[in-house]
């Protein structure tokens, strides 16, 4: 971070990030752990995710709880999307987009959660990255970490050998420790493992019919295939202890989505049928919320009698008439 | 000569439209649909700066991001309009000027 002015936004993030981090450092150590071990860092940086995620939880929950608001509005929602079936054409997308959007405004019921919650960490990332990078060097953090505890981070390492500040990349060019490269690696592999369960489970459970069939469905799908490939280069770039913020994270949101697919499923999507189905077997199934209101839109009645000729003139009439 | 001035002047906001092209193009992507408003904040600022230049459409981009949060109503929210359109757009999103091409 040689740039002064992100270094200016990000002070009070680093300052935060510290104390935390040394927060938890001082619990490890005060139970009995070395202060110096890599494991005893480790830790810390789980206790600031654990801090972090929990932090955001009510902003999930606030997402949560409007797309469970949505079920009310499911009916002008399906009468925009029918409005627009079929037209793909530039000028119809945008202007469902924008009719679905003051929807969402005037009900309350907008289920996005703005990008507040990625720009949140983002600067989590880069502090903690930084304060990584500066206690490689032996220099002090902006806060709560000083210089001996400064030292301490940067000098620390997993099982003797694998320094927290070290990256793939680095250990491969200095030709070791080769520890470091296979905990980058077996990282990685755990990154996406954790990634692609929490996707695909979203993806094959926790979807609306209607969404499935939109185009940022596909978008997702193909996704789920570049995702990994981001762990990789990152993984081979990024200090051993930023991966285990990263990791950490990643691990959570999976916990997170796995609790909220089973528990507060998408309407009408299949985890919401599983739930249900689970409920029954109980005997517990509220009726209200069971149902999906999204299919429960009667259609236009449909006559199997057929329609007696008119001549022109009374069908010019009969059309007046409906109309 | 002053398509030579015109195109300085726009030079500057034709490199930030690039830029947002780009990672509209890449990034965006990688965390799907977000936003709370039409349109998002990314396409938001890319119109700012194509109406208003790189100053005020930045600016007028970080006032969008700081209102776009998880507590904002959201809905459609479209950049404030110009008085006068002076330029014009290629496809890509380039702005040229609104006799570019012809004469």
């Amino acid at each position: 971070m040689e740039i002064p002015f992100l270094d200016t936004i990000l002070w009070p993030i680093k300052w935060v990030v510290e104390l935390i981090l040394v927060g938890w450092h001082y619990l490890w150590t005060f139970i009995g752990l070395d202060p110096a071990a890599g494991l005893t860092w480790v830790l810390s940086i789980v206790g600031l995710v654990l801090v972090v995620r929990a932090a955001l939880i009510p902003i999930f929950v606030r997402q949560i709880k409007s797309q469970r608001k949505m079920l009310e509005v499911a009916p002008q929602l399906k009468k925009i999307q029918d409005k627009y079936k079929g037209k793909k054409d530039q000028f119809s997308r945008e202007a469902m987009s924008r009719e679905t959007m003051e929807l969402y405004r005037k009900t309350g019921t907008n289920p996005l959660a703005s990008c507040l919650p990625l720009l949140l960490q983002m600067p989590i990332f880069f502090s903690l990255f930084s304060v990584l990078n500066n206690a490689q060097k032996g220099q002090a953090g902006v806060g709560p970490l000083n210089a001996q505890l400064g030292e301490q981070f940067g000098n620390a390492t997993l099982f003797g050998v694998a320094p927290l500040h070290d990256t793939f990349i680095g250990s491969w060019n200095n030709g070791g420790p080769w520890q470091v490269m296979v905990i980058a690696g077996l990282m990685v592999v755990l990154m996406t493992a954790s990634q692609f369960y929490t996707q695909l489970q979203i993806m094959a459970k926790n979807q609306s019919p209607e969404a499935k069939a939109s185009p940022m469905f596909k978008q997702q799908r193909v996704l789920l295939y570049i995702l990994p490939l981001v762990f990789v280069f990152s993984g081979v770039a990024f200090p051993l202890g930023v991966m285990f913020y990263w990791l950490t994270s990643n691990l959570w949101t999976m916990g997170q989505q796995f609790l909220v697919i089973r528990n507060m499923p998408t309407p009408g999507s299949e985890a919401a049928k599983a739930r249900e189905a689970r409920l029954a077997k109980k005997g517990k199934l509220e009726p209200s919320k069971g149902a999906p209101a999204i299919e429960s839109i009667p259609e236009a009645p449909k006559t199997t009698q057929r329609q007696q000729p008119v001549s022109k003139n009374r069908a010019k009439k009969q059309q007046g008439d409906k109309k | 000569m002053t398509s030579v001035v015109t195109a300085l002047v726009l030079a500057p906001r034709n490199l930030a439209v690039l830029l947002l092209r780009a990672y509209r193009a890449v990034i965006s992507p990688l965390y799907g649909d977000v936003c709370r408003y039409y349109p998002s904040c990314s396409s938001y600022t890319l119109q700012a700066i194509q109406q208003r230049g790189l100053i005020v459409g930045s600016a007028l981009g970080v006032y969008r991001i700081i209102r776009c949060h998880p507590w904002a109503k959201g809905g459609v929210d479209d950049v404030p309009p110009v008085r006068r359109q002076r330029y014009r757009l290629t496809p890509f999103g380039f702005v040229v000027a609104a006799s570019h091409g012809k004469g």
